[in-house]
């Protein structure tokens, strides 16, 4: 009998990595290839740097899709669903975002689970998207 | 010859004898006679001749004759005697009196002798007209002698003016001769020096031709690195536009690993959506993304290296820029150089050539220095000969002084007026 697993999507904002669910992550893309008011960017994970990738986020009831940039993505990970651990009380009471669903231990190391849809949504109510600096293209 | 009574002959009293008698008689007494006369002729004054006494009559008037001459001669020969003793007295007082006057020398008065005589007139006559004579000589003399004294003071004056000169010129010659020689010295020095610049000159007249040889062969080079750089200026352009080329090749790699990479991610995204069974295309998809991600560090080690060859070619560039203008530079310098060093040239020829002459100069300078040291030693010692007879000459103005002084003193004694 094997243990039930989840897979999970590593991504790099700035100097910290992330971890969101396979399911919320409809393609990887090239945010040069998307429109500029499709990009979702200055969400409250934090700056943005290198702007390599999107992550396509599926738009709920039927809208359009967004693309969540991000420095980097890492690749996908497969952990086992005992690993993962909801926020504790203390933190979700303290962080203002919903978006941060839990934590995983990798490599020794706490990385937050992003709620991707949630954080985008978030992130569409809370302002009209800034304009984006010019993509980087190195 | 006075008339004294013949002599008694033995025969005389005797009566004569017939025919032979008497002719011996007359013989005696005509040898009688001759006797009687030379005996008087032979200054026997007193000899007496007595006509008495001969029977010839041609004897006795010879005889009365011979005996009147005789006492005639006998007269007057104590008159001349007389008169010669009294010639003589007055000629005895006159040399006294003129030694008197000489030894005194008062020429002033008159001779006068207490003897009277005719024949002493012209000795008086003849005494004045030498005591005139001598008063005018004394008084020539005199005047001779201050004129004498007075010449030969100067003649002192200028003799020892003279020795003075001739010693101050003797030192002075002297001086000069030591000076000749050190300029003898230096001459000789001098010429050697001039020698050596000569030498010297030539040198570097060698050298700055070697010089301006080196500096054609400089030129040359500098005309090569010119090329030379010009030539890798063109090849870095060349690398550079390959480079470019090589960039854009690799722009493209890139893109392509990077869409390999986003394709690798898209896969295991999907594979992980499919759950078990997409777990072998996740592994794929894993692979691939590993493999673009190589490229992608090989791309970027590229860039990374078309970044310093670009550096670099831009730096072989700049230097190349560098060698360029340093080359013209220095063809600029070179050719300033070989007109310096023509100018250098023609004034180290003219040095050379000037300092050829000076060294002949300086030989000549030496002879001729040379030459008038030796002259001047000559005329040295004929300045020490002058010097030397100039002091004798001194010497003896001093002593002609002193006679004329002697001379003056001399003449002083003689009364005139």
């Amino acid at each position: 009998m094997t243990e039930p697993v989840s897979e999970l999507l590593m991504f790099q904002l700035g100097a910290r990595v992330f971890a969101t669910t396979v399911r919320d992550v409809v393609r990887i893309g090239n945010i040069a290839d998307v429109p500029r008011d499709a990009l979702v960017e200055g969400t409250s994970l934090g700056p943005t740097f290198a702007r390599q990738r999107g992550l396509v986020v599926a738009a709920p009831e039927g809208g359009a899709e967004s693309t969540l940039v991000v420095d980097q993505v890492l690749g996908v990970r497969t952990v086992p669903e005992s690993e993962l651990q909801p926020l504790p009380a203390f933190a979700a009471a303290v962080l203002t975002s919903g978006a941060i669903s839990g934590l995983v231990l990798l490599d020794e190391a706490p990385t937050l689970i992003v709620d991707l849809p949630i954080l985008v949504r978030e992130r569409l109510a809370a302002a009209p998207p800034r304009p984006s600096p010019p993509a980087a293209t190195a | 010859m006075a008339m004294t009574p013949a002599p008694k002959s033995k025969k005389s009293s005797k009566k004569p004898t017939a025919g032979k008698a008497p002719a011996r008689r007359t013989t005696g007494d005509a040898a009688t006679l001759a006797a009687t006369v030379t005996a008087f002729a032979n200054g026997k004054l007193d000899a007496r001749i007595r006509p008495a006494d001969y029977a010839d009559p041609g004897l006795r008037l010879i005889a009365t004759a011979l005996a009147g001459a005789g006492a005639g001669i006998g007269a007057q020969l104590k008159e001349f005697n007389d008169r010669v003793k009294n010639v003589s007295h007055g000629v005895d007082q006159a040399i006294e009196a003129l030694i008197r006057l000489v030894v005194k020398g008062d020429l002033s008065g008159e001779l006068r002798l207490g003897v009277t005589d005719a024949a002493l007139t012209p000795l008086i006559a003849g005494i004045g007209q030498v005591m005139e004579t001598l008063k005018r000589f004394v008084t020539e003399i005199r005047e001779a002698a201050l004129q004498l004294s007075t010449s030969s003071a100067e003649v002192l004056a200028a003799a020892t003016q003279n020795e003075s000169s001739t010693a101050a010129q003797a030192s002075a010659i002297h001086e000069t001769t030591a000076t000749m020689e050190e300029l003898k010295g230096a001459s000789h020095q001098i010429a050697e020096n001039a020698q050596m610049v000569a030498a010297i000159a030539e040198q570097t007249l060698t050298g700055a031709r070697q010089g301006e040889g080196s500096i054609k062969l400089f030129m040359q080079s500098m005309e090569k690195v010119r090329r030379n750089a010009v030539e890798v200026d063109d090849a870095i352009g060349k690398l550079s536009k390959r480079v470019e080329r090589i960039g854009t090749v690799v722009e493209v790699i890139d893109e392509i690993a990077d869409r390999s990479d986003l394709l690798a991610l898209n896969a295991a995204l999907e594979g992980a959506k499919a759950g078990e069974a997409g777990r072998g295309f996740s592994i794929v998809a894993a692979e691939m993304r590993r493999l673009a991600e190589n490229v992608m560090e090989s791309t970027k080690e590229i860039k990374n290296l078309i970044t310093e060859i670009r550096e670099s070619t831009h730096a072989a560039k700049e230097a190349s820029d560098g060698n360029k203008r340093e080359a013209s530079e220095g063809e600029k310098l070179g050719g300033a150089a070989i007109t310096s060093v023509s100018g250098i040239l023609s004034g180290i020829q003219e040095t050379s050539d000037a300092a050829r002459v000076i060294h002949l100069a300086t030989q000549q300078q030496r002879t001729a220095t040379e030459q008038v040291v030796l002259s001047m030693s000559e005329i040295e010692e004929v300045t020490r000969s002058a010097q030397s007879g100039s002091r004798q000459a001194t010497g003896a103005a001093s002593e002609l002084t002193k006679l004329a002084e002697r001379l003056a003193e001399l003449v002083k004694r003689f009364k005139i007026d």
